[in-house]
This record gives structure tokens, sequence and C-alpha cells, in this order.
């Protein structure tokens, strides 16, 4: 098994890597691109920590090849915020009380961001839906909820 | 958990897929999704030398529509079918199962073709596309097969797919005026999760909007390998349409089930999941025969 050398396209950077391919996007992100902002949970697509977008949807970057990236744009936790000013999104997680420990925070909000894109204005049953894959062991989901609820106001306010 | 080693190959179009599957035979798996395959390496459960990728090949991913019939490519995701395109509105079971598959994150990446050649008993999509008629097309290098849905399927997550053999298509026919389907999944939450039972049905009513014409009852998570229902297929076909017959419907699809745990909650559930698809399957037919 060698090394190949691949590019990805990262938060709208190119970034050549040399690659196994048994690797992991979680893996590749976190030890090769130092994005730790990816967390690495349950490793078998249940816990939803490692979600990034791919293409601008949610996958699990535990259950993607780095090879199988190759060609597509990803966005991570750290792609989100335009300089020093933080995304909606990270403004009402911290706004609201969303975060807790902060683990699951990099998924849960990459989910929300992907739900929000195809549904602007979601009742609170999509929201609790659009993030089923996501799981929160502090249990705070109420206030996740609410955070989403809260960013997506913004975002419909900025946009209109 | 790590991956094991293996070789990656990626093929640009389907015959350099089918060489590549003859040539690496027994020691080679298919990767489409991931989302079954990936756990499976890190668990151990399958220990394959070499990985081929089907996500070079775009010819995978089209749904074509044309002719009363569609063709869904292998490689399109459990996404794109929940999202319910124009050219699927009438396959509801189909889109209810996908909508019910996994999270958000695994339906973006699953495809319909790995949900059927993992084969797994509780599958999401085997139900809907058992009881909507479903072609698969078989591709090898040594040319191509087409295959029902229910004769593909062996026990114990196993296919009829030979070594160096792709599912590349899904074949339906799309269902005439007055006819209607459903799905339903039981499970302990209602997303990211196995189903403890579900059901799919289809019904298709004669030209006076009662009688119905055939009937499909499809079950998982109900036996070694999803299964049609003969019994209840049986019993529904030329009969006046009712919720009584439908309660009838679902307690002869029981005695096709045989679950291997918990019998007599399953058997429960098999009798009103069955009669709660077909009420719905029903409303629809009724729905698109007026």
């Amino acid at each position: 098994m060698s090394k190949h050398q691949i590019t990805l396209m990262v938060n709208g950077l190119e970034r050549e890597l040399l690659v196994e391919p048994n690797r992991t996007l979680t893996q590749v992100l976190r030890e090769d691109l130092r994005l730790t902002g990816t967390k690495h949970g349950c490793g078998i697509g249940d816990c939803g920590c490692c979600t990034v977008l791919m293409d601008g949807q949610a996958v699990n970057s535990c259950l993607l090849l780095a090879f199988e990236a190759v060609g597509h744009e990803i966005t991570t936790i750290e792609g989100l915020a335009d300089g020093n000013r933080l995304h909606p999104l990270q403004d009402s997680f911290i706004e609201l009380g969303a975060i807790q420990c902060g683990f699951c925070s990099p998924g849960m909000i990459l989910s929300s961001k992907a739900l929000l894109a195809n549904n602007p204005s979601p009742t609170e049953e999509e929201i609790r839906m659009g993030l089923s894959g996501n799981l929160c062991r502090c249990t705070g989901y109420q206030k996740i909820v609410e955070a989403v609820h809260d960013a997506a106001q913004k975002m419909k306010g900025a946009s209109s | 958990m790590l991956l094991p080693r293996f070789e990656y190959y990626q093929p640009s179009d389907l015959g350099e897929a089918c060489q590549v599957l003859a040539e690496l035979g027994d020691s080679a798996a298919i990767l489409a999704g991931g989302t079954d395959l990936l756990v499976n390496l890190k668990t151990r459960k399958a220990s394959p030398e070499h990985l081929v990728a089907l996500s070079g090949l775009d010819q995978l991913k089209e749904i074509n529509n044309g002719g009363g019939s569609l063709r869904l490519g292998s490689g399109v995701t459990a996404g794109i079918l929940a999202d319910g395109p124009d050219t699927l509105s009438s396959l509801t079971a189909l889109i209810q199962g996908a909508a019910s598959l996994g999270s958000p994150q695994i339906r973006n990446r699953a495809t319909v073709g790995g949900n059927l050649c993992s084969a797994r008993s509780a599958a999401d999509l085997i139900p809907p596309l058992l009881v909507l008629g479903a072609k698969l097309v078989l591709a090898s290098s040594k040319g191509e097969r087409e295959v029902d849905l229910n004769d593909f399927l062996l026990s114990g997550a196993r296919t009829i797919l030979a070594p160096g053999e792709l599912l590349t298509a899904i074949k339906l026919k799309a269902p005439a005026a007055g006819s209607g389907s459903a799905f339903i999944k039981l499970g302990q939450r209602r997303a990211m999760e196995i189903a403890r039972v579900n059901a799919a049905t289809s019904i298709a009513l004669a030209g006076d909007g009662k009688t119905i014409q055939s009937a499909r009852v499809a079950l998982g998570a109900v036996a070694p390998r999803a299964i049609l229902s003969q019994k209840a297929a049986q019993l529904l076909k030329g009969q006046t349409a009712s919720e009584e017959l439908f309660a009838q419907a679902g307690q002869a699809a029981v005695e096709d089930a045989s679950p291997r745990t918990c019998h007599e909650f399953k058997c429960e559930v098999v009798s009103v999941l069955t009669r709660r698809c077909l009420m719905q399957s029903w409303q629809q037919a009724r729905g698109q025969a007026s």
C-alpha cells in the first residue's frame, strides 16, 4: 500500500497531500492539515462529530476515504468564520448557551448550515430531524435547536 | 478506529470497472457510498485486499425516465430519493423508505445499490423496491443480465451477485393510474435507526376504483431476508378494498413472517404495519383514480 499524491479543496484552498488509500478524511484533516476542529468520535457514522460539508452537503468524514473527497469542495468548521467575524450559527450557539463541552459543536453547526441552506425557515421538527445524525452527550439539544432557530432568523434578516 | 490496509482502484468507466473486478475476483470489495463497507472494514467484519470505488462512474448516478419505465442508477443516493424528485414522485414507498434511512449525513452518501447489495434483512430500500417490482441490471466482463429483486436476495445478507459482477441499475415500471404505495418503519427512535420491523405495500385498483387488481406486501427484519408475503397478496387480489380487508391481510402477512427474536411483539407489529401501509396505499390509489 503506497502513498498517492492527491489534491483536496478544503475551505477554499487547494491542499496537496501524500496519502495512503486507507486514510479517512477525518484523519487527513486532523493529522495532515491540522484542522482539529473536526472531531473524531465513534468512527462508524453514528455520532456526527466528524461532520464536514462536501459540496455543501453534510457527510460523516470518518466514513469517507480522503481519496473519495478529491474533486469535491470540503468545508470544515474552520472555514465558517469570515476572518474574525463568526458565522451567525456560531454567534447563536454562543449567545444561547448551545455549547457545553463543545465536542459535538463543529458537527452540529455544519449540519445546521447544510439544513438552513436547503430550508431557511425550518420548523422545530425539521431542525431536530436535520440534526438527527449528531449526538450531544451533554444532552443540550433544546438550546441547540433554539440556536439554529435564532440563526435562521438572523440569516433571513441579513439576506432581505 | 483505523481502516485495514488495502489497494484502491477508481475506474473511470463501466468497462474498466468490470475488467478490474474480473481480474481481482474474490479479493475485491466494491466501494459505493461506503456507509456500510467502511464500518465493516473498521470492525474487521470484511478484509478485502482491494477496494474498487464506483465514484468515477457518473452514469451510475443518473435517473432516467421514459416510455413508462424508470431507470435508477445504482449510485443514486438515499438523499436524492428522499427529496422526492418529480421523476420519482409516484414511487411513494421508495421515497418514504429513503427518508427513513440513517441520518442526513448517511443519506448523502448511502446509495440504493449499496443498500440492495448489503442485502440486510432490515434494509429500508428493499421492501419498497420489492413492492414496486424492481428489476436489477447486473454487469460483468461477460455482459449484462437482468434479475428480479426478489430472486436477487438470499438469506443472511447475501445475494446472487457473482464475484466480478456489479449492480448498475434498478428498473421500475412507472405505477399506473389508480395505484399507490407506502412504507412504514418501526424503530426505537425516529432517526438513525435500524428497523425493528419495516413494511411496504402497493395496491393497483381496477377501473371501478374499488376492486384490488393486484397488491404486494413486503416485510423487513422478520425473516433471514426481506420477504414478499404471498399469503397477504393472494388474500387481497380481486377483493373490494376496505379497512377490514386490510386488517385480514395484516394477519395473513404474519403467517409468512418468521422473526427470530421477540416473536410475539414482531408478529403484532407486522399485522399493524401491513394494515396501516395498505390504508395509505389505498388512499393514494383512490386519489389518483379520481
